[in-house]
This record gives structure tokens, sequence and C-alpha cells, in this order.
């Protein structure tokens, strides 16, 4: 079992009910105590004052939220964000990168690269409504993570580490931040992959339970069996159990206001028990998330112009991340801290990379220009960050034919909003695309830099746990200022 | 035909293309194409010039045709050169043989069909070589045609990534401490001479006293109960047998009731379902094919059955591993045998495939992966797989060595069902069992009429596939336009129904009797080693690797792989070898890991370098060489590990503790836990009185038969929260991506993936559930009528009779004070709410219902201490 035990230090206490608890004696005392507790809850608007409550940041932030638009498998950043015409006029050569695979040739980029926007950023053809974002991207194009594997690049990318198991970022983010909305999970991510470390990747490890992501939608239903199963209208199946057809709202109340003293009765016997604690936590936060949710999650109450605008709409290629975009706005603008969402596209694509490339850059275009489009139109995008990235590159040269293969030394990512510079490119790799050469920034640069943008030092972030403080760059990381607006 | 015509083409076929499908081999002769290249592939072809080559044609190659290759060729196909125009090197015999882009260069007694030769004759514009100016004189290619009809003798080697050198280092692989043998170390002198109550206890104190530690004391009898309970069966203990228990403890002492009660516990049924399941999570069992078309495998719950009832049987634990690697090579004594055999090999056939696969090869290929990735990760918690494009990184595992292992699984027929539908390129056979009276087979019989039919149907098809070819190929022959005339809508349409069709024919005998089927594996017939693929790629072949097990672990005694067999067996013999470092070791690990919440080895699906060192690796090494000595016997294990006083501790918090050990790796208290999603449901349907412990025949997945998981929404029988049945978690339907709720909120194990440690997720969404599905609530009505009715006759303290037995049933205690005070402060409260029912008796009921679901919802319920 993974459940962890943390170490109560006087951060960790000042954060949980146990220092209410241990105040009191227990029985009696503390009942009448969580009785008045409740009844003040009632009274105030912000009832969830222990573990989620909305926490100062270390320095005022540039970004209250993220939006992290995760493309599993690695985008081949030399065909879609990285221009190099070196590589293209080397096509077909033999290259020394390419000579401890074997003699490996270079492959040159699969599509036209044209200049966007005022900045004149490269961007390749087969991203045509992204491009038209460019001025609003910041691009990272010197990104590196320590291995070209999957189920660790997915990790670190996710927990900053490829070996052991710890929080994620969102997770962390959470911890630092706590929650906007006392209605929501402050962090949700929609058709996270069940594989390459599954629940681990939004899992909160050592730190309390309730800064966990939570899952929303695994198993897409095909459009056409959805369409006959009148199941169209959901992003994935959607979130059961929202409402109860047997009691009346006051009487769940009571019914969990008695699971809630019951727990914290077992919790005092316990004296300390993090399992106990992490569902007194999501009780509460499920029995508000009821009010709050349907509606949140409802995106067919949107305009058909907003729906246009991700590229919603029955046998389009969009239609399904559409959705997952469009939900992601509404989560953020209902104060949820961390969306993320694993586009249904794949990125692995160490054959037919043209045509897959068509495919998974057709399923995801047009909303993720919609998303960016619609975050600003609302005066959302300064204080959103939105995150497209994967977990590596691609090699220069070529793989199985019309193919290439993981590259963990250099690849492209990039990131809008949230108080980055616009139209801005951070660092380089070399002619090929294969090494970042110029500010190289690691994935624990990266962490680094977006807890900076959420107002946290990830140097202090610490989380003391069988006596030693962690944090999520572990002892690296630093901060890209340069990409600061 | 040669297989490199099957160059992937992975591009799906648009359905509404109206091209003319000549040339366009179907799915179905690519399988046949693809098994022949599996099977004989001309890669390393070994025929007799091979064996001993003749000196005369070596010398004919030495001097008329290497120098010119060398000259003329290698500049541009060879891998000194790094480059491959056309994907062709020319500088091994290997890759002669493959070609490249086009096919093959060379075909050895061939002229014609070597394109090599095309190419230097200049006789195709559009294949000339050497280019511009270069072209070779007549007598040279005279020399090569004659060369190529001596059956192109070719002493080269394989080079470049063909002719690896491995970067494994065996000798210093052989340090790493799991891949030594266990010691039977002798018991530790321990401080406390008096605590240890059996041998591991002396291994687990000493480690506590060497780091200042002190064990906890022995739980109370009621919390040892339930724990113990929970962790053999699955189900929490019936007041009934709490107070017989209490009642021998003060009477017998702990040891005698705990020894009483825990070889009950191992002799009961439910035990099978509990620890079967667990195996099942590392078997990744499940009932459909998952990745993208996820088409449910109807007859695999008989592999479920087949666990379930060895592990109650307690069959040995290398007997269980060798049924399922290799139980159709084993003898039998009778049908029955025979057929519980075939069954184990489910656990080969029953992996996630990818039926999407165009390229039947590719198909091949990521079946025998799984394979080995599945076996080698579930019975040695090492990542074989990992070597299938390179050597391991981290452990010593070879290129080589997977190879060799994917020959054992390439000459085995891999048997999973499912026919060929737009979904499913690659529909597979079943295995027919023997005939047993009483057999479960979930699909009715037909008339044979129906049979006839369908065959007749099938040889319709055929026939029109036939004469459609024929049309096309005469349309050409005649110089007019063929298209129109059978086009590709035509073939797919007749392949799929033909699918169909066959899907059907399986499950019937000529007399439209319905078979018993079950998913498993069986050798081929003719045994083969496949080429290492460069990088793992099926394009790339290098040299055959014969087939053999893993370097790193050898044995003198173990017989040589028969000729005609795929060595399945002999991979089971190796791998459950009484002086294998790793099997007894893994599987003591995990059964440590499901009775302490985590294991000796914390990884307990990897045992390799990245894995985690043992906490107490005398203690894993003693458990493992008993377990080998005791006959592979998992209850014996089991035994002693309860018995033991480590076992017995209670899971109290002691602070000093806790700060020297947050983790409790030293185990100085007994660990609090989470209840397994199953634990959770049997509980509810236990104390509900709605269990029902019968085994249900079959699955829910059997009876809805043979499609894809995305139209079974339609199925009435399926309830929306894939429920609704009283039987065991164990038979719920396990569909990939699509599993019931109960089972996917609690963090069941992905059924794709091997999985020795589930996760525990704490999440709003499971308090969702508890709080407003309709189980709990049908659970927590049961419960309600049930203390209803048995304090009917009662006339005084009703109500704290209720209460006291609705805490025997789910906590296996009684409620304290505040306890009793907090159900009655919310009868007297709850009864003035507006939406309960008029009636009397109604609206008390459904108070207690009320009441009962909040019990049901409480952490205590789903928390073991």
């Amino acid at each position: 079992m993974k459940q962890s035990t943390q170490f109560p230090t006087e951060w960790n206490m000042a954060y949980s009910r146990r220092t209410a608890l241990k105040s009191m004696a227990s029985g009696f005392g503390y009942l009448a105590f969580m009785g008045l507790a409740h009844e003040a809850a009632a009274k105030e608007t912000s009832s969830h004052g222990a573990a989620l409550a909305p926490r100062e940041p270390h320095f005022p932030p540039r970004a209250k939220r993220i939006i992290f638009l995760c493309m599993q498998g690695g985008p081949s950043h030399v065909d879609l964000f990285d221009y190099k015409p070196e590589l293209k006029k080397h096509s077909g050569g033999a290259t020394e990168i390419g000579k401890e695979r074997g003699g490996a040739k270079l492959l040159g980029p699969q599509f036209e690269f044209s200049q966007h926007g005022e900045s004149g950023a490269w961007v390749s053809s087969v991203f045509p409504e992204v491009a038209k974002h460019v001025d609003d991207l910041c691009f990272i194009h010197s990104m590196q993570t320590d291995i070209p594997n999957h189920p660790q690049a997915f990790g670190q990318m996710h927990t900053g580490s490829f070996q052991f198991v710890r929080p994620s970022f969102g997770a962390w983010t959470l911890y630092g931040l706590g929650s906007q909305n006392e209605n929501l999970p402050g962090f949700i991510t929609l058709n996270p992959p069940a594989d390459v470390g599954g629940a681990q990747n939004y899992g909160s490890a050592f730190l309390p339970a309730i800064c966990q992501g939570t899952k929303i939608g695994g198993g897409q239903i095909p459009a056409l069996y959805a369409k006959l199963l009148g199941k169209d209208k959901e992003p994935g199946p959607p979130l059961k159990n929202l409402e109860n057809a047997n009691l009346s709202r006051d009487m769940q109340r009571a019914q969990l206001d008695l699971v809630r003293n019951l727990n914290l009765q077992k919790l005092d016997r316990d004296k300390y028990h993090p399992e106990i604690e992490g569902a007194i936590e999501s009780f509460e936060l499920a029995f508000r998330m009821q009010d709050e949710v349907p509606d949140v999650l409802d995106v067919n109450s949107e305009t058909e112009a907003t729906q246009k605008l991700y590229g919603i709409g029955q046998g389009l290629p969009t239609d399904q991340f559409g959705r997952q975009c469009l939900l992601a706005r509404r989560l953020a603008e209902a104060g949820v801290r961390f969306i993320e969402i694993t586009a249904p596209a794949k990125w692995d694509h160490h054959t037919l990379l043209k045509e897959n490339l068509e495919t998974s850059c057709g399923a995801t275009d047009q909303s993720i220009a919609g998303l960016l489009t619609d975050l600003k139109q609302r005066g959302m995008l300064k204080d959103t960050l939105v995150i497209w990235a994967g977990e590596f590159g691609r090699t220069p040269y070529v793989q199985s034919l019309n193919g290439r293969d993981h590259n963990n030394k250099g690849y492209t990512i990039w990131m809008a909003g949230g108080g980055l510079k616009g139209g801005y490119s951070y660092g380089a790799t070399d002619e090929f695309g294969y090494q970042a050469v110029e500010n190289p920034m690691h994935i624990h640069d990266w962490h680094a830099t977006l807890l900076h943008l959420l107002g946290l030092d990830h140097k202090r972030l610490t989380f003391n746990y069988g006596g030693r403080d962690f944090r999520l760059t572990d002892v690296y990381g630093d901060v890209a200022t340069d990409i600061l607006a | 035909m040669h297989f490199r015509l099957l160059r992937p083409t992975s591009k799906p076929i648009a359905p509404h293309c109206r091209e003319s499908i000549l040339g366009r081999i179907p799915p179905l002769c690519l399988i046949i194409i693809a098994i022949g290249a599996l099977f004989h592939p001309r890669v390393g072809h070994c025929d007799e010039t091979d064996k001993q080559p003749d000196p005369r044609g070596i010398e004919f190659f030495e001097s008329k045709i290497r120098p010119v290759l060398v000259r003329s060729c290698y500049k541009c196909h060879s891998s000194d050169a790094g480059k491959s125009e056309g994907s062709l090197l020319l500088d091994s015999r290997e890759m002669i043989r493959n070609g490249g882009e086009r096919g093959p260069a060379v075909v050895p007694g061939d002229p014609e069909a070597s394109l090599l030769l095309t190419a230097i004759t200049f006789d195709d514009p559009d294949l000339q070589m050497p280019p511009v100016g270069n072209r070779l004189s007549e007598s040279v290619v005279a020399d090569f045609a004659a060369w190529i009809k001596m059956g192109a003798p070719d002493p080269r080697k394989a080079t470049s990534g063909v002719a690896r050198i491995s970067s494994i280092d065996i000798e210093a692989g052989r340090k790493f401490w799991s891949f030594q043998k266990p010691v039977d170390h002798e018991l530790p002198e321990t401080q406390d001479p008096n605590w240890a109550r059996r041998d591991l206890d002396h291994f687990v104190l000493a480690t506590l006293e060497s780091n200042s530690l002190e064990p906890s004391p022995d739980a109370d009898p009621a919390v040892l109960l339930r724990r113990l309970h929970f962790d053999l069966v699955g189900l929490p203990p019936t007041p009934q047998t709490l107070s017989r228990f209490l009642k021998r403890t003060k009477s017998k002492g702990i040891d005698a009731a705990l020894t009483e009660q825990v070889d009950t516990l191992l002799s009961s049924e439910r035990f099978g379902e509990r620890w079967g399941r667990h195996w099942l999570d590392v078997a990744r069992y499940a009932e459909s094919s998952g990745k993208e078309s996820n088409v449910t495998f109807p007859y695999a719950w008989r592999f479920r059955d087949y666990v379930i009832d060895a592990i109650n049987a307690d069959v040995p634990y290398d007997r269980f591993v060798t049924e399922q690697i290799a139980g159709d090579l084993l003898p039998f004594e009778n049908d029955a045998e025979r057929a519980r055999l075939l069954i184990a090999t489910g656990f080969l056939a029953l992996g996630p495939k990818n039926l999407n696969e165009m390229n039947f090869f590719q198909f091949l290929a990521d079946v025998a992966d799984e394979q080995i990735d599945t076996t080698s990760r579930a019975i040695l918690a090492n990542t074989i797989a990992c070597a299938r494009c390179h050597d391991h990184k981290f452990d010593p595992y070879s290129m080589e060595d997977y190879y060799a292992l994917a020959g054992v699984f390439a000459s085995t027929k891999t048997n999973y069902g499912t026919s060929v539908a737009p979904q499913n390129q690659v529909g597979g056979d079943l295995i027919t069992l023997p005939d047993l009276p009483g057999q479960a087979i979930l699909h009715k019989s037909v008339t044979a009429k129906r049979i006839t039919d369908l065959k007749d149907q099938l040889a319709a098809l055929k026939k029109e596939e036939k004469d459609g070819r024929a049309a096309v190929f005469q349309a050409i022959k005649d110089g007019e336009d063929p298209s129109g005339l059978f086009t590709l809508q035509d073939a797919l349409r007749i392949l799929w129904r033909s699918g169909s069709i066959n899907g059907q024919l399986k499950k019937y005998n000529d007399q439209g009797e319905a078979l018993p089927l079950a998913l498993g594996v069986m050798d081929r017939e003719q045994p083969v080693d496949v080429p290492l693929l460069e990088r793992g790629e099926i394009s790339k072949p290098g040299e055959k690797i014969p087939r053999r097990f893993p370097e790193i672990i050898e044995f003198d005694d173990l017989a040589e792989i028969p000729a005609d067999q795929s060595g399945r067996l002999q991979f089971a013999r190796w791998l459950t070898h009484p002086e294998h470092p790793l099997t007894a070791r893994v599987m003591t690990n995990r059964v440590w890991r499901h009775l302490f919440g985590q294991g000796i080895v914390r990884t307990v699906d990897n045992f390799g370098h990245n894995g985690e060192a043992p906490s107490h690796p005398e203690l894993l090494d003693h458990l493992a060489i008993r377990f080998v000595n005791g006959g592979w016997s998992l209850k014996s294990l089991i035994r002693e590990i309860v018995l033991s006083r480590t076992y017995r501790q209670t899971s109290d918090y002691r602070e000093d503790a806790f700060h020297k050990d947050p983790d409790n790796r030293f185990l100085w208290r007994a660990s609090k836990r989470r209840l397994d999603a199953e634990a959770i449901r049997d509980a509810m349907l236990a104390v509900s009185g709605n269990l029902d412990t019968a085994r249900p025949e079959g699955s829910l997945v059997g009876r809805i038969g043979d499609r894809p998981i995305s139209i079974i929404g339609f199925d009435k029988r399926i309830t929306p929260d894939m429920d609704g049945t009283p039987y065991r978690s164990v038979y719920l339907p396990v569909i990939r991506d699509r599993l019931p709720d109960v089972l996917d909120l609690f963090d069941f194990a992905e059924p794709s993936l091997v999985t020795g440690d589930r996760e525990t997720t704490n999440v709003p969404l499971q308090a969702l559930y508890l709080m407003n599905s309709s189980f709990i609530r049908h659970q927590a009505e049961g419960l309600a009528d049930r203390l209803i009715s048995q304090t009917k006759r009662r006339r005084r303290k009703k109500q704290e009779s209720q209460i006291r037995q609705a805490y025997l049933l789910c906590f296996g205690r009684s409620p304290d004070i505040a306890e009793n005070q907090m159900a009655i402060r919310f009868f007297e409260q709850g009864s003035h709410d507006s939406k309960l029912p008029i009636d009397k008796d109604e609206a008390a009921r459904e108070l207690m219902a009320n009441y009962c679901q909040a019990l049901l919802a409480t952490a205590e319920f789903r928390n073991i201490d």
C-alpha cells in the first residue's frame, strides 16, 4: 500500500484539524466543539478552514491557476515548433548523432514552416490555428528531461522524480496555495492515463490526501455509440452519484455530520491517521460538490458560438478535446487551481510521423486556439497559465523509415498567459534540433519556474516527511527569469 | 511469398475508398503469410548449404562478388558507411537477403526474384544500380547471376547493430542482491528472549532492537480477529465468530484460539476468493482485450475460477506457475485434469491486445512481448521486456536474452478468441476443452441446420471473393478498366462477414452443440528461433537467437529444450527451480505485502536495480527458503506469518517510534490499512445480509458474448454501475477501461498491468459514491431490515440493542458511550425530517437505513487496524 505517513511538523500541524483536536479532551468535549465549529462554518462563506483554505503565496503571483494540456508521448518539436532549415537541407544524410543509433539518417521536417504574428515565431503548417496565437505564446526550445522512456519521463514531468513516489506538481500547487473554490476539488485531471505511473502522476504521496488530483473521465465512448446511447454530450463518462434520490438535504447533512463525528472520534483514538483525516476532508468536499459540479460540468450550457470556437461538434476531429478544453475553462473560471487534460491525441510517432502528426494536430489545433481565444476575451489569460507540453521531443534522425525516436536532450514546449512574455522564444537546440545548446531548461528548472509564476519559491515550498524536508525540485531548479513578463 | 511484402502499412484502410484491391493483401491473407514469415523466416535461414558451406562457393563469393560489393555498393548500402539507401544494406548475409524497401535483394537460388540482379542488369528503368555511369560489366552481372543460382553462398556475418556486442556484464550483474541465492541464516540473537512466537519474529525483533525500537504490544483480540478475517478471506467476522473467538481466547489462550481460527479461515473457500484475486491482479486478469478495440473475452472467467480453485487447493506455487506457463504440455490423468491444465494457460492468453494492428507480424511480436513482460514482472519482479529494443539499461538482461525468450513465445500459439470485425484485424482461435459432465457452457446450442447455413454462407463469400478477383485480373489482362469490379468495400464486407461467421462456427460442433471453450496457449507445430530485431523493429531482423533463458540465472540440471517443443515447459522449470534466486523471494514478498501493507521489498513488482532494497534481507531469505522447503505451500507461508508475534502487534501510534521510523519499515507496529475495493464491497454485502457466497456460473461478460465493449451499453443485463449482483466482488465483470464503479473508485488493480501493489487514493468521488450510490443505499436498507427484524421481539432497550448489533456487524466491536449518544441524537433529530414516510414503521426503517448508511460510510468501516 502506498499510503503515506507524514511527519507532523509545525507547519503540518497548523494545517490540519489536529490542532483543534489536540486542544480538546476526547469525547463530548470535542464533539461539542465540532458542533460549534459546524454552526460557525454554516454562517461563514468559507467553511473549509482547514486543508484547502486559500493560503498566501510567498510573493505576489503572476498566475493564479494552471491549465496543463498534457500531450502524452513525445510531440516532434522539429516538425512542429522548432524550425531547423539545416535539418531540411541535410535530410537523408548521415550524421554524427545518428551514428550511435546504427547509422540512422537525418529526416527533414515533415511540414513547411512559416513565420507568424508580430513576433515572427516559426510554426509548422500542421498547427495553423495555434500559429495565430504565437504572440501570446512563450516557447521553451531547450527542454530537457533525464530519461527518454515513457514511464520515467511522464513521472518526472509530473512529480520531478522518475525513481521515487513523490507528490505531483498539481498537488504541490494545492498544498502551497490552497483552493479558490470550496465546492470543487482544487486539482482536477481529465482522462489521465492508467499506465506510465497511473495515479502517482496526480497523487499527493506524503502531502495531505486532499491535495491529490481528482480524476474525471477515463475511457471514452466512441462517437458513434455515444450518439446512439445519447451520451455524446459529455467529455467522458459523466461524474456519477452527484445526487441523492432518498434523502432531504437536511437529512443528508445530519448523516454526514454523524459520519464526520464518528471519523473524528476514530481519529482521536488513533491520534495520527492520515487516511481518516483525508476521508473527513473529502466527505466535506463531496457534500459541497453536489451543488456546484453538475453546473460546472455542463458544457452544453455554453453558446453555440463558444462551442464552435473550441471545435465542438458531432463528427469533428476536435470534438473530444474541444469539450475537455471548454470544461477546463469552466473549471478554471469556477476557481479550480490546477486542471490537467491528457489529450486524446497520440504523440508517440515512431512510424508514419507525418500522417500521425496530421491526425494528432488536427484533433487538437482548433481547441487549443479556442481555449486561448476564450481565456483572452474573458480576461483570464493574464492570470491563467496555459501549458502545452509532452514528455520529450523526437530525434532529428529517422526511425523505421518514416518515424522518429524519443529525444530527451532538447525539445520544445510552450506556455501562455500567467505573467509570461508573449511572442517570446527561450533557449535553442543545435542546428538539427537534437540537443539543447542555449539556456537548457531541465524539468526541475521548469517546475521551479512554474512555482515562481504562482508566487511560490520552490526552495521554500517544503514538506517535512520522515525527518527530511522535501521539495518539488529536490535539490535542483533555477527559475528562468528571462521569460517573466 | 516473402515476408518483406509485409512492410508495415498501418495506415487504416479507408472504407469509402473505391480503389481496386488488386495487389492489396487483405488481413486474413496477411495473417497466413506472416505466420509463415515468423516461423520460416529467410533471415538466417538455415539450410544444408549453410550448415556445411561449400568451400568453392565461398571462394567464388570472395573472388568475384565481395570485391564488387565493396567497390560499387557499400558506399551507399553498408552500415560502416552509415548509409542504407532504400533501407537496403548489402554488407551482411542477413541484410542482403532481407533486402530493403522493395524486397529481398538476393533470393538464394532464384535470380529472377533477386532485385539485386534486376538492378545491375538495368532491365527495369525504375531500378538501376549502381547509378550514373557506374554500370557493371556484363561479365560481372553474369557472375552475380551464377552466384545467386548456386545459392548465394555468403560467409559474411551480420555487421553493425546486428552483430552486437552485448553491453551486459553478467558477472557484475550476479553481484546484485536479488540475483544471489537466498542464504539460510541462523536465527539472530535478541535481547528479549520471550517475545518471539515463530522463527520470523527473531529477525524482526533483532532489527527493531538494533534500531533502538521496541515492538508494539499485542492487539486487542477483537481487533486482531477483524484484521485476520479481512486479510485471509476478505470479509468481516460475524458477531457469532467474534464472541466464540473471545471465549476461546479466554479459555484456551490467544495462541490456541488464533491457531484454530487461522486454520478455519485457511480451509474456507472464501480464502481462495481473496488470495486468488491477489494473483489475478498480478496476472492482469481481464475479460476484454483492452486498448482501442476493446473486445470481450467471453471465456476468460474460466481462468478466474481456475485460480481461485488452485489457491483453495493449495496447489504448490511452483506447480501453479508451471501450469500457467505450460499446462498444455503437462501430462494428465483424465479429461478433467486436462481441461484444468489448458485453462491455466489462459495466464498467457488474456493480456491486453492491440486488435487494431494491421501488421500481423507486429501483432505477433507484441503478443510475445506482452507475455515476456507479464511473466517476468509477475513471477520474477523483473522487467525483461525492457531489453526488446536495447540491452536493459539497469538490469543484466541483453537483447539476446529477450529474443531467446521471444522464440519460446513465438513458438507458442496464443488462443484468445474474438473474431475479425471492423475493429478487429486479428481474430484469434480458442481452445476447445474436453467434454466434461456438468461443465458450464454459457452460450446456447443451435441447430445443425444453422451450422450448415453458416458454412454455406461462408462458402458463398469465398466464391464471391474469388470470382471478383478473377474478374479484376481478367479486365487488366484485357486492357480494360478494372475499377468498380471488385472494390475494397466488397473485400472488407466479405472479410468482416466471414470473420463473424468464423467466430460463430468456432463455438459449435457440426451438430450445433455449444462447445466448452477457453483462452489459452498451445505449442505451434514447428517451433522456431526468432531473429534479434534491431531496436525492436520488425523491419530490422538480425541473427536468429536460439531459444534459451536469461543468462544471468543458470542451472546445471535443467533439460535442454527439445527440438519439437516451444520451450515453455523448460521455461517453467527454470522459473520454478528451487534454487532460483527470484521466484520464491518475489512470491514471499507479495504475500508479506498483503499482510503488512508493504513488502519487505517495497517495490513488489521490481526486484531490479530500479527497485528498492529489502528492509529485512535475512528475513526475506529465511521465508523464501522455508517456502521452497515446505513444498511451495502458500497456505503454510501465510499461516506462518499470521501466527507470528509481528503480525499480532497493535497498529497504535507511538510518537517515539514514529519519529524514528515514520514509514514503519522496521515493523514496530502493525500498519493501518484501507481495505481493497472488493473487501469494501463484500463487507457491505456481508453486513447487510445480502451477500450470496455461492460462485455465480461464469461471468456476465461470458453471457454477453463476443463483441466490442463500446456497444455493451445497449445490453440491459448491465447496470450503469456494472454491479447489481449479490455475489462476491471477485466475480464482478473485469472489463478493461470499463470497470464496475466500486472497483474503479477504490483503486482496483489496473487490469492491463501487472499490479502487486495497488494504490490507495482518497478522493471526494469515493465519498460521493458512499453518500449517493444506489448500491450503498441498498446495503444500508438491508442492514436496517436486519437490525429491525433481529430486535422485533425486544421491548426494552430496543434502540440500544440495534446500535450495538450494528457496531458488532460493521466494526467487530461495541459502541462506546459517545457513539451511542451520537446515534440516539441522530434518531431524535432525524425523526422530524420532512421527507420521511408518514407510516411510522416505514419512517423508522428509513431513518434506520440512513443511520446504517452513515456507518457504512465511516472510515472505520473500510479501514483495518
